[in-house]
């Protein structure tokens, strides 16, 4: 791991700090090997969405190419990212602007 | 004139428990998928570039470190899912937990020969394709992990209206 955070350059440090608190959004993909109703049931599953909430999520990967299916700190998004990572599902995460 | 037919291979039961109603044959073939998947998922090879997405697209560190940090937990769900498989193969009656792992190999599985066979959402092989072999079987998984997906959401509890991370 690097320097002590006191040694490190005080700009950098703020910048990890902002980083951690600011809200990132959990993106899922369309990929042409997944079933429609296999992602719906995963997004069911995972996140306990409704039945309507899921298959609507579902639908707007499937047509627009990717949803936002959930938010969160870091650490929570990173959580959900690596539970559809482990059903299959091609997430992703990033900062939402 | 006859209707076409088939018997559903798995069916909810009224205590939570599946029936699975598959051949010896099939049954077989997927202990061999799960076992196949179990060995590939440790190797760094294009078929299973896809079991391992990337998490952080816009920034190579952080993916660099999510990917360490996952990547074992990753091979092992996969690994268990296999031997879960194999040791459950027979069986006529399956726990929630165990048919998701089913569902879990015959998923991933899709997943690899997808790749192999760089389907896209209209494929659609014709008999002379020298693939024709792994387009029927992928077809076929489709149609076992719909099954599974059709049966599986019946067990699912209620939705949790009250803790909506997108608050929609």
């Amino acid at each position: 791991m690097g320097a002590p955070l006191e040694l490190q350059d005080p700009e950098l440090v703020t910048d990890e700090v902002v980083d951690e608190d600011r809200p990132w959004v959990v993106i899922v993909w369309n990929d042409p090997i997944n079933l429609m109703s296999y992602v719906a049931y995963v997004f069911q599953k995972v996140f306990g969405y409704s039945k309507e909430k899921a298959n609507k999520l579902m639908m707007d990967v499937h047509h627009k190419g990717r949803a936002v299916v959930s938010s969160g700190t870091r650490t929570e998004a990173e959580r959900d990212v690596n539970r559809l990572h482990g059903h299959g599902l091609w997430a992703t995460m990033e900062h939402d602007e | 004139m006859v209707r076409f037919r088939r018997p559903k291979p798995f069916e909810a039961l009224a205590d939570g428990t599946f029936r699975v109603r598959l051949t010896p044959d099939v049954r077989r073939f997927l202990v061999r998928l799960g076992d196949e998947i179990g060995e590939i998922v440790t190797l760094d090879i294009p078929e299973t570039r896809r079991l391992f997405p990337t998490a952080y697209p816009n920034d190579p560190d952080k993916d660099a470190g999510y990917r360490i940090l996952a990547r074992d937990g990753l091979v092992d769900q996969r690994q268990t899912a296999a031997d879960t498989l194999r040791a459950t193969a027979d069986n006529e009656i399956l726990t929630e937990d165990e048919l998701a792992q089913w569902m879990s190999v015959i998923n991933d599985a899709r997943l690899v020969l997808g790749t192999r066979l760089d389907v896209s959402e209209d494929d659609e092989p014709d008999l002379d394709d020298p693939d024709i072999g792994l387009y029927l079987i992928y077809d076929e998984l489709g149609y076992l992990l719909d099954s599974i997906v059709k049966v599986m959401v019946t067990a699912l509890p209620e939705p949790d209206d009250d803790d909506d991370p997108l608050n929609s």
